[in-house]
């Protein structure tokens, strides 16, 4: 009986221990950042640029915590389990909060976890040896069509965005292509430079950074131009429907008080707006591309089902 | 400009007053982390990484360099002392360093590991400056076809790292192998061996196992003691190498140095594949195998030369083609890009000063090694003489610290704790986790170039003959096997003839 009795009090305790904290918000203690990559990746050294200007922003500190793992699931997890108090905020990056979902059992229902706000778009693009014969992606097409299985492209691993990129190549010029898994971006990079294979996958940031003298890009696959690479064409210019990009920002627990998530979307527009952080951006080649919590949302089923199809494509292949 | 102007010129950048106190403090923080264990440079250098905003390019990278190389120095401290690797590179420093401190010979292989290490680090710096571009169009050239045939031979040269039997030294590799299966398979994104735990998804850290293996058996077999004794059994009898030290090294630190600057080339190798294999390699070529792992001197100077030449050729492939070699070299590339540069053959060509200036940082920076290093041999002895009931707690309390930092999760430290147990009693049944590392690190490179290869190759295994490099390897392969197989072919067959005679 006591335990009964007992629930309402609790109940009540926490409500009002939740609009206390309501109040004090965001002075009254830092808000942790859990980044799903290890120190020294694309989004934790984006991020932890980031983290001064929102701690200028909003009065707080904003301490990084890595949680690297599975993809990004560990850190999912952790923010799923975390209390929505506004204290705890997480990297979300596309496509791999997407695609996780697709074939396995999550330990996190991704309906709790809702984005505060996109900061980069990244878009894939597919890269040859500086003197490679081909010149362009219909050259690819073109030995492709004649030679099945030929062409070789080096990929970050399977379900990757150079992946999922290639995959929609293949479907959308009727061809055969070769996924060959790698480590990672560097190790698919020396693979090129070696000759070992035909074509790799690279998101235009890492190759805007890259010496430009030892690559060649063929396309962008994004709808539209990125800022770092716009004298390269889209697929689509090109007459290919290849949309993918890679996609990071910040997400919190849905029950978080909405409050709290537009002051925290709000805070990071005007971070990346201001000109200081954009130049250290612009330096490590990230291309900004802020967008609401809200509009990220509503262009997320889209995207999920793009990535389902092509799931099922793998699904049949194999 | 010619070679001694470069060289010039970038000791005239590296020597001004703010470069050189960067380079020491780098160096000062490395020796710091690679004492503790767990704690290693690639966290170290990022947590530090914004700081470097606010340095001068230069001195921000001499900084982050002197963290790594000064690491590899560090790590072998607690490596001899007391049976725990401080760096993942300095693991198959254990196997001889402490033995030789339980001789009271602790002093020597310190002093024999800084001093090898100092050489090989010059070697390798040189090596940088005269033959960069060079050495990276060869790294180039090892596709995923040589890496196969490479890591075969590897595998093999692995059994020569236990002095037991070669039986239990094929078991331990086999156990190693499969530890390294464990997570998502990259070809398909099947998860495998995890049990459902999605801390495995991405395998089990090198780190976890070297320090349940090393670290945490060491303690619980120290249980079986009392504890008010000093760690060490022999009392310390001199704190600088004999001559006979030197006389036995020096081939060891030239060999080791040769490894490491090779296999610190290449892509995903670094520091400590190279150290497993320099140790390997001097095995295989003393007089007298049976005495590794019993704490000669040799067994310490070739792998902490090679970790060190490692640890200075890795910045090969990034200087000079502006692509890293590992997550280390991953995480120096965005110091670089920080400060708006971008690695590569430009570089060498239009910032001369940024080039030459870090690479004779980097030799300054391994003289500073050895000078801070040098002295606080004799206080790093004298760790030894704490009663362990107060030391290993210590230990203990460090290698946790350590483990969950990795990944900021405790799964890690339970993991580690598990592979403790494990590593007693494999103790116990006389089996030696050498080769059972070496497994593990060499598995995964082997499965996932052997795949790529084939894909590539739509299916044709050929191409491991075709290639020179591969075919060369697969030769030298043979040819071990050979060497291992017959003597022992020829003795039984001896004996068989003389049982039929009797």
């Amino acid at each position: 009986m006591k335990a009964f009795t007992a629930l309402p009090l609790a109940a009540a305790l926490s409500a009002g221990m939740a609009s206390a904290a309501l109040a004090d918000w965001p002075t009254d203690r830092p808000i942790e950042m859990i980044v799903a990559f290890a120190p020294g990746g694309g989004t934790d050294i984006m991020l932890r640029t980031l983290a001064p200007f929102l701690e200028a922003e909003l009065g707080t500190q904003f301490p990084v915590l890595n949680r690297p793992g599975a993809s990004g699931e560990i850190a999912y997890t952790a923010l799923s389990q975390a209390r929505p108090d506004g204290h705890t905020v997480s990297s979300l990056n596309t496509p791999g909060f997407l695609t996780m979902r697709i074939d396995r059992k999550l330990r996190f229902d991704p309906a709790e976890i809702c984005p505060i706000a996109r900061i980069v778009e990244d878009p894939g693009t597919f890269i040859v040896q500086p003197d490679s014969e081909f010149q362009s992606l219909a050259d690819v097409v073109a030995f492709a069509k004649e030679n099945p299985g030929a062409v070789s492209v080096a990929t970050t691993g399977m379900g990757t965005d150079e992946h999922l990129a290639m995959l929609q190549l293949e479907q959308a010029a009727g061809i055969d292509l070769t996924a060959v898994p790698f480590g990672g971006a560097n190790e698919a990079k020396t693979a090129l430079l070696g000759g070992h294979v035909t074509m790799i996958g690279l998101n235009v940031g890492e190759y805007a950074t890259s010496d430009q003298d030892s690559f060649r890009a063929l396309a962008q696959f994004s709808e539209e131009r990125s800022t770092l690479a716009p004298d390269l064409p889209t697929a689509k210019e090109l007459g290919y429907d290849v949309i993918m990009s890679s996609e990071r920002g910040l997400a919190a627990r849905c029950d978080v008080p909405e409050e709290i998530r537009t002051r925290l979307s709000q805070a990071v527009d005007a971070a990346i707006a201001d000109p200081e952080f954009q130049g250290k951006a612009k330096q490590q080649g990230i291309p900004l591309s802020y967008q609401s919590g809200a509009d990220w949302s509503a262009a997320m089923p889209a995207r999920l089902e793009r990535y389902t199809q092509i799931f099922q494509l793998i699904k049949q292949e194999q | 400009m010619s070679f001694i102007d470069l060289l010039m010129l970038g000791f005239g950048e590296a020597m001004t007053l703010q470069n050189l106190s960067f380079c020491l403090l780098g160096a000062l923080l490395g020796t710091l982390i690679g004492v503790l264990p767990g704690i290693g440079p690639t966290a170290t250098i990022a947590v530090l990484l914004p700081i470097t905003f606010f340095l001068p390019p230069l001195a921000g990278i001499i900084m982050l360099a002197g963290i790594y190389y000064g690491a590899q120095y560090g790590g072998t401290t607690t490596a001899v002392l007391v049976n725990l690797p401080g760096e993942a590179s300095s693991v198959v420093t254990t196997l001889d360093g402490y033995q030789m401190a339980q001789q009271g010979r602790a002093g020597a292989a310190l002093a024999v590991a800084a001093l090898g290490s100092f050489f090989a680090g010059t070697v390798a710096t040189f090596a940088i400056a005269v033959a960069g571009p060079t050495l990276s169009s060869f790294a180039l050239s090892f596709g995923p076809a040589e890496y196969v045939s490479l890591m075969v031979f590897g595998l093999l040269a692995a059994t020569i790292l236990a002095s037991g039997t070669v039986l239990k030294a094929i078991g331990m590799i086999l156990i190693g192998l499969l530890l390294g299966m464990v997570g998502t398979d990259q070809s398909t994104g099947q998860d495998r061996l995890t049990f459902g735990a999605i801390e495995l998804f991405d395998g089990i850290d090198f780190i976890v196992i070297a320090i349940g293996l090393f670290g945490f058996s060491e303690i619980i077999a120290n249980l079986e003691r009392s504890g008010s004794e000093g760690v060490t059994l022999a009392p310390i009898s001199r704190l600088w190498p004999t001559r006979d030290d030197f006389r036995r090294s020096w081939a060891a630190v030239l060999r080791g140095t040769g490894v490491g600057t090779f296999l610190g080339l290449l892509p995903g190798g670094g520091a400590t594949l190279a150290s497993f294999s320099a140790y390997s390699f001097e095995k295989k070529m003393s007089k007298r195998p049976q005495d590794f792992g019993t704490g000669v001197v040799e067994g310490v100077a070739a792998p902490e030369a090679a970790n060190n030449a490692a640890a200075q050729s890795s910045f090969i492939p990034l200087l000079t083609l502006g692509i890293p070699s590992n997550n280390m070299m991953a995480m120096m590339l965005s110091a670089f890009m920080i400060h708006g540069i971008t690695p590569g053959p430009t570089v060498l060509a239009n910032q001369p000063e940024i080039f030459w200036g870090l690479v004779a940082s980097m030799w300054i920076g391994n003289a500073l090694l050895v000078i801070i290093n040098l002295p606080m041999i004799g206080l790093w002895v004298k760790l030894l003489t704490v009663p362990y009931r107060l030391l290993y707690p210590a230990i203990l309390l460090f290698c946790c610290i350590g483990v969950y930092s990795m990944n900021n999760r405790i799964f890690d430290v339970m993991l580690a704790a598990g592979f403790g147990l494990v590593g007693y009693v494999f103790r116990k049944a006389k089996c030696e986790p050498g080769p059972l590392l070496l497994g593990f690190v060499l598995g995964p490179l082997l499965e996932s170039n052997l795949r790529r290869t084939l894909l590539i190759e739509q299916g044709d295994p050929s191409i491991f003959v075709e290639r020179p490099i591969s075919l060369t390897m697969l030769i030298a392969t043979v040819v071990l096997l050979g060497l291992m197989i017959f003597p022992a072919f020829r003795k039984s067959r001896q004996e068989a003839f003389q049982e039929e005679e009797g």
